[in-house]
């Protein structure tokens, strides 16, 4: 049983994701992950389609065809996103993810950091929930998918940094100890 | 959040990811590479931007990201 409904990934995501250990737990906690063709045209190594090829005969990943009007928007977004000089920038496919993600409700999978600051730097999008690995992990570990140690609740995070050679900001990453941590605490009792 | 509030939040989380691709990275490796790999590499350690920085590879996202791997470079987000 999915805890969340659909979720949209980007090609960042997809690419880090696909070499953590426990990669599958992904479709745990979502019934449906889609993937634009536009991400899906940016894959290239065997590893990663392979990984891909086969979700999708699982039905755990599904391709997103994106309309004219969402493309407009998402060009609409990068132009919003270049006039903010602070905020890193954002590309097609990630922009794509974030109008799926404000038009349909889905939770958007990027390790984009642009895109990551668009709900807290452009209004309209404020509402859009967006996760990287970093969300997801502390989130498997909340529904109770992902099993932690609770006398070392950091060893999920440096196995899937070990496994990615994807590092987290420190504050956030101590943030997210610190939650996992008090899920253990919330358990004992 | 002001804007203020992630602006100031953005400008130190891209110090800190700065300082540490500097300092994990396999500089002899970086410097082994053919000129336009070399500096596309040493364009990420220091702006943190992947699309762009494999564009001036002349490689796709994916293969850029596993040159990184190759030179140590941590993906910081």
């Amino acid at each position: 049983m999915s805890h969340r409904g659909y979720t949209i990934a980007d090609t960042c995501f997809l690419i880090d994701w696909s070499k953590y250990r426990y990669r599958d737990i992904l479709f745990k906690i979502f019934r449906t992950v889609f993937v634009p063709e536009e991400v899906l045209r940016e894959i290239k190594s065997e590893d990663t389609i392979t990984w891909i090829s086969r979700e999708l005969a699982r039905d755990n990943l599904s391709l997103y065809t994106v309309s004219r009007f969402e493309i407009d928007e998402a060009r609409r977004l990068i132009e919003i996103s270049r006039e903010k000089p602070h905020l890193p920038s954002i590309d097609l496919p990630e922009a794509i993810c974030l109008v799926i993600g404000r038009t349909r409700g889905y939770v958007v999978l990027t390790e984009n950091r642009g895109a990551l600051y668009i709900p807290r730097s452009v209004d309209e999008y404020r509402d859009v929930v967006v996760w990287r690995s970093l969300e997801l992990l502390v989130n498997a570990v909340l529904y109770s998918i992902l099993k932690v140690d609770c006398g070392s609740p950091d060893t999920i995070f440096k196995e899937y940094m070990r496994d990615t050679l994807h590092l987290f900001p420190r504050k956030a990453h101590e943030e997210a100890v610190e939650r996992v941590r008090r899920y253990c605490l919330e358990r004992r009792f | 959040m002001s804007g203020e509030e992630v602006l100031k939040e953005l400008i130190e989380e891209e110090i800190e990811a700065r300082e540490i691709r500097r300092r994990m990275a396999n500089w002899e490796f970086i410097n082994r590479q053919p000129p336009r790999i070399r500096e596309a590499l040493v364009f990420y350690i220091e702006k943190g931007d992947i699309r762009l920085a494999a564009r001036l590879a002349g490689l796709d996202l994916e293969d850029f990201r596993e040159l990184l791997r190759k030179a140590n470079i941590p993906v910081i987000v």
